[in-house]
């Protein structure tokens, strides 16, 4: 006996981020999914953050790692509320994760709500947690080839941050071949030139940053 | 590796699906799987046999549509068809301008119960 069911597959993650999605916006506060591959400097880029918009905005983090609480520490030491989720072992954040910890923050009080997904460049675009927008984080010494070998992050993200730009004459990245591939993938993603090791270019980001939550 | 939340939502929207209509159990389930969705046809096939273990979907096989990516070209106004899983320009005249009409599917669409 056949029976049609026509549904898609990531509905129920779907319907809990658009829960999620509907208590951010109760709370007024904006939130950015942030991914990247291991070590491209998500955390560094949240500390950077936190620091420019001190005294300016009201920031909460959730941190998801496969294991371990080394960022979520990182960031209490800035004063900033902080969940650290333990995926223990899943490769992205999904929906649900981030629906068991929202009991967790003072989401009336803040304004940003930067969610670090797990580092990878593949599973995490594919799961919406309930953001307004994703932010995708690329270092240059990864090569100037990802944006054609994992265009999905590309597609999906609103802002592209080429992190590491100090490093540039110690890589054979080409900027301008990341820029190109990366905006024929996604014609509208912003993109920013920044190092959090000597701050270059973290003043552009926040200020468009600032721009959103407004 | 995320085949196996993928496999754990379909079989769940299989299940409840079957119970509500107040079936026994789940012969075989029907999806349908863009090239461009980033699933990989024989992962999922690995984590559903894995997932299905113990509940009334444990005999079921999955049967996985492959959907290729498809688009319509605005600049020499003509439909393609790619084997690779993203276009970036018309594979026919080069322009930018393309439509992508298929290859993101992700949709369960049928299944036999008893």
């Amino acid at each position: 006996m056949k029976v049609k069911v026509v549904s898609h597959i990531l509905e129920a993650n779907d319907r809990i981020a658009a829960e999620n999605r509907k208590l951010f916006k109760e709370s007024g506060v904006y939130v950015i999914n942030l991914m990247s591959a291991p070590g491209a400097g998500k955390t560094s880029l949240i500390e950077k953050t936190i620091l420019e918009l001190s005294g300016k905005s009201k920031i909460g983090v959730i941190e998801g790692d496969i294991a371990g609480s080394d960022d979520a520490r990182r960031i209490a030491n800035l004063h900033i509320p902080v969940v650290q989720i333990n995926t223990g072992g899943a490769c992205h954040l999904d929906a649900n994760m981030i629906s068991e910890v929202l009991g967790d923050l003072p989401l009336n009080n803040l304004d940003l709500l930067i969610i670090e997904n797990v580092g990878n460049l593949v599973c995490p675009a594919e799961f919406k947690v309930g953001e307004n927008i994703k932010v995708m984080l690329l270092s240059i010494a990864e090569g100037d080839d990802k944006p054609l070998k994992y265009p999905l992050m590309f597609q999906e993200s609103s802002a592209l941050i080429l992190n590491k730009m100090d490093l540039l004459p110690y890589t054979n990245a080409s900027i301008e071949k990341i820029r190109k591939n990366s905006l024929s993938l996604n014609p509208k993603l912003k993109i920013f030139e920044v190092s959090c090791r000597t701050g270059e270019g973290i003043g552009k980001w926040v200020k468009w940053l600032q721009s959103l939550i407004k | 590796m995320h085949e196996v939340s993928i496999a754990q939502s379909l079989l769940k929207i299989a299940v409840d699906n079957c119970k509500k209509e107040g079936y026994k159990g789940i012969e075989i389930i029907k999806v349908k799987i863009g090239r461009a969705s980033g699933i990989m046809p024989d992962a999922l096939s690995f984590a559903f046999d894995a997932v299905k273990i113990g509940t009334i979907a444990k005999k079921a096989t999955l049967t996985i549509d492959a959907i290729p990516v498809t688009g319509f070209c605005e600049g020499c106004k003509s439909s393609f068809t790619v084997e690779e899983a993203y276009v970036l320009s018309c594979p026919q005249c080069g322009d930018l301008s393309i439509r992508i009409e298929t290859g993101h599917e992700l949709h369960i669409y049928e299944m036999d119960v008893f």
